[in-house]
């Protein structure tokens, strides 16, 4: 037995023993934990259309992916007197990149080792908890979110199943592998719930996985899957004809590793999709061109926007932001719906952003490409259409075989999957972003025969020339006209999602293991944050329990904006990576 | 000499030039999205020191073609520094794994994991590699009568590769020098088997793997009977030395590993494990 499958097998034991110890002694101090469990009513689609304001049910709040909440307990006068109200210990090791999910005062995290755990919100005292065994070999890593639905919590795995747990008792309800993980196949975002069709996006379609990502649906009471629609387009049309003359065992990428939005009045989920792999077009077949007329190099879907009928896993339409991505760019991460005016009328838009910073916005009926506003700096695209959208890649920066070129910005983006959030308070968008460029070359990855998981290029990351050396940054832009509001400057990078409430507000956490909050109209910064016991990359939440507002955030260094502190090597973060829940209140 | 020539010439220069740059100049890091860029083995805060010193504690992994002669040569390694050899078998079935995975595997079951090619720079900074025991090469197979070399097969017919590795990459960064009207399109498969299927299938002509495995699936496998190696001509052909991995702080034992390999080269020993696994060394025709 390794001491891996050892400290499982304690884990497990330990597990046991505490579910049997739990339900000996629950009888007199668990009846108000009882209490609480039993007061959580199923989820019905007008709960997750019309979530209650204190809930957080679901990845972005909203089926709109906004990010934001009406409460506004906390507000622009009594912020600075946050504090501390309870904290909680995940399981080290690893990474997670948590969304804690609250219903009416339980909180659900899920802990990197895939230890699902109910917390009571006011105090953080544990009301259950149910441990899913990873195969060995799978690390243990966080998943960024979950779902709930009936009287299920939805959780997505490491391994590519998804698990309904009862969020009352915590005990598994059903288990579906939807791929086989020794395959490359695996979760790193949970699903979204609409119109009753649990729809879930797969990601680990690398080299091991010809043919790519892609979609599925999911009935909630079993879990059966309903439906499956790939990411890489297929077939003798001009979708399947854009991998330049590829086949399709031949196509990889396409990961679907961010959950999407659902418009339930069309009954349309928008998803995102991420990049070719590997990314360097010259490796993965996309360069030089193929001469046949008959064939493009776009590399449908990938970096595009999917309208999907989560009833029928139909694809309505597809928006391409990026045609042939050859640099990991990721127009993959959250679609926010909102109707804004477009050349005076009002439009029902999908507005997004790749890792380029680029903020685009399409119409959410059509898909027809409306206009975009550009944010880091960056030497990628050279121009836009101004009518369609179509980019102009700047010659110089495709990788090469034989020669850096120098990227701004690059993996892991100016912004990566920590989520832009938008308030219709304020009618602003929040941006977490950074700046920086890369010196990128190529790599050959045949050091093993098994071990050869990995990109294809390497990013020696360097601040942007001339720069503030201010790598971390909050924008605040006015959706109405497009126009800055503020924007906030700091050396750390920002690395968690922006949280906007309706005290005026709007949270982030950075690597420098501080969250702060700000003026949301000004940009003026009210609150800092005690320093935490690591840095913060995850997606902050704030609900409220036994009628108090709490805001809550998930400590961890993740790999994401995270991998910018090697151009801030001042920033020191611990060892093995802790992770905790902190969560905050007024006294 | 003919104009065409002299261009030829050029370009395998240019080809050459460019892969030897590229292949000093990649610093280690590869980090998509799914994958860790830093290592971690779980519970590594548990794995404790090693106590027994007798032993040569090596790793081989079943799914590496290359994995009975690696294992042999370990063997002999352990005999010429006295050690009793402790084989560690990978008892993983998945098909491709991140390299951070070795961390907790050197952290907790060997100290010399065997079979990993040789790649200039091509490391993170957590390991530490051995001298080569033994060059491998690459392989051209087709099973097309009539094309004996690389520059046999006409101009777009299909070539299929396994993605990313050092011949692919050297293949990809000639075709590109070539006017469009001579190239070949090349196909980037996820693994020598998918690279052999579509040989069996007729989706490509002519496949680039590694030759250990071609030697492994052609003996497997009587679909393959029919395929041969062929000539890298216009390409030079593309070799790597094989060796092992430590973890960096294990720089005394990998000096006398180093030792050792170079004696059982001097002595005869691996060139013998070598020849009696009919391990093909550069992929030749």
């Amino acid at each position: 037995m390794t001491i891996q499958s050892l400290l499982r097998s304690t884990v497990l034991a330990t597990t046991l023993l505490a579910a049997v110890a739990g339900t000996a002694s629950a009888q007199a101090p668990a009846a108000a934990t009882t209490a609480l469990l039993n007061q959580l009513a199923p989820v019905t689609d007008d709960t997750l259309k019309n979530p209650p304001d204190g809930d957080w049910l679901m990845w972005r709040r909203t089926y709109n992916g906004w990010g934001y909440s009406p409460l506004d307990q906390i507000n622009k006068d009594n912020v600075k007197n946050l504090q501390l109200a309870w904290s909680w210990g995940l399981s080290p090791g690893g990474t997670t990149q948590e969304t804690p999910l609250v219903y009416n005062g339980v909180m659900f995290v899920q802990n990197s080792t895939h230890l699902i755990q109910a917390l009571n919100a006011a105090t953080g005292e544990m009301l259950w908890q149910y441990q899913y065994r990873l195969p060995d070999g799978v690390s243990p890593n966080g998943v960024r979110t979950k779902a709930i639905y009936g009287d299920n919590l939805i959780v997505a795995t490491r391994d590519a199943h998804i698990l309904a747990i009862n969020a009352k008792t915590g005990k598994l309800v059903w288990d579906q592998q939807v791929a086989d993980v020794k395959k490359g196949w695996g979760y790193s975002t949970g699903p979204i719930v609409a119109n009753g069709v649990i729809v879930q996006g797969m990601t680990g379609c690398g080299n091991a996985q010809p043919g790519g990502c892609f979609f599925t649906g999911h009935d909630p009471k079993t879990g059966k899957e309903l439906w499956r629609i790939n990411t890489i387009a297929r077939g003798d049309t001009p979708e399947g004809n854009s991998w330049n003359g590829i086949p399709v065992e031949a196509r990889h990428g396409g990961s679907a590793w961010i959950s999407g939005s659902y418009d339930p009045e069309q009954n349309l989920i928008f998803a995102g999709v991420g990049q070719p792999y590997p990314w360097p077009a010259v490796l993965n077949g996309l360069l030089p061109k193929n001469p046949d007329p008959k064939y493009t190099n776009n590399a449908l879907y990938t970096d595009s926007t999917l309208a999907i009928d989560p009833s029928s896993g139909k694809l309505k339409w597809h928006h391409q932001y990026l045609a042939n991505d050859t640099l990991d760019l990721d127009y993959v991460y959250e679609r926010l719906l909102i109707d804004l005016p477009v050349n005076g009328q009002t439009r029902k838009t999908v507005v997004t952003s790749g890792k380029l910073g680029i903020v685009e916005t399409i119409d959410r009926v059509n898909g027809e490409w409306l206009w975009h506003k550009e944010t880091v700096p960056q030497n990628v695209v050279s121009s836009i259409d101004p009518k369609t959208g179509q980019k102009t890649i700047n010659p110089a920066v495709i990788p090469a075989v034989g020669q850096t070129t120098f990227n701004c910005p690059a993996d892991p983006g100016g912004r990566a999957w920590q989520a832009t959030s938008y308030s219709p308070k304020s009618r602003m968008l929040y941006m977490p972003t950074v700046e920086f460029c890369s010196n990128t070359v190529l790599n050959p990855v045949d050091q093993g025969q098994v071990y050869t998981g990995g990109g294809l290029a390497t990013f020696n990351r360097v601040p942007v020339p001339n720069s503030d050396n201010n790598i971390g940054q909050v924008r605040a832009i006015k959706m109405d006209d497009k126009t800055d509001a503020w924007q906030y400057r700091q050396r750390a990078p920002i690395t968690t999602s922006t949280l906007p409430t309706g005290g005026g507000l709007v949270f982030v956490g950075t690597l420098d293991r501080k969250l702060l909050a700000f003026d949301d109209t000004t940009g003026k910064l009210l609150w800092t944050s005690p320093t935490f016991t690591n840095s913060i990359e995850s997606f902050p939440v704030t609900y409220t329990a036994g009628g108090k507002q709490y805001v809550a955030v998930v400590t961890n260094w993740s790999s994401g904006l995270g991998r910018l502190k090697l151009i801030t090597p001042e920033i020191a973060l611990p060892q093995h990576n802790p992770h905790e829940v902190y969560v905050f209140a007024l006294p | 000499m003919p104009v065409e020539s002299s261009f030829q010439r050029f370009r395998l220069l240019a080809c050459a030039a460019w892969a030897a740059i590229f292949m000093t100049a990649a610093s280690a890091q590869q980090e998509p999205e799914f994958y860790n860029d830093q290592p971690y083995a779980y519970g590594e805060w548990n794995i404790g020191r090693r106590m027994d010193q007798s032993e040569f504690r090596y790793c081989v992994d079943q799914r590496d073609p290359g994995w009975k002669q690696d294992g042999e040569i370990a063997d002999a390694i352990a005999g010429a520094l006295l050690l009793q050899p402790k084989r560690y078998v990978t008892p993983s079935e998945f098909a491709v794994e991140d390299l951070t995975k070795i961390y907790g595997i050197l952290l907790e079951n060997c100290d010399v994991y065997m079979g990993f090619k040789l790649i200039p720079s091509g490391y993170p900074p957590w390991v530490a590699v051995t001298r080569a025991y033994y060059e491998v090469g690459y392989a051209f197979v087709t099973g097309k009568p009539g094309i004996n070399a690389l520059a046999d097969l006409p101009a777009g017919r299909p070539i299929a590769a396994t993605g990313g590795t050092s011949a692919h990459v050297r293949l990809v960064s000639y075709n590109i020098s070539l006017r469009p009207e001579q190239r070949w399109p090349v196909f980037p498969y996820g693994s020598d088997q998918l690279v052999l299927e579509s040989l069996a299938a007729g989706t490509a002509d002519v496949g680039l793997l590694w030759a250990t495995s071609f030697r492994d699936m052609q003996q497997q496998n009587p679909a393959y009977a029919g395929l041969r190696i062929i000539s890298s001509s216009p390409l030079p052909p593309t070799n790597l030395g094989v060796g092992g991995l430590l973890l960096k702080q294990n720089t005394f034992l990998r000096a006398a590993v180093d030792d050792a390999i170079k004696a059982l080269t001097a002595d005869g020993t691996i060139a013998a494990i070598l020849n009696k696994y009919k391990t093909p060394q550069t992929g030749k025709p």
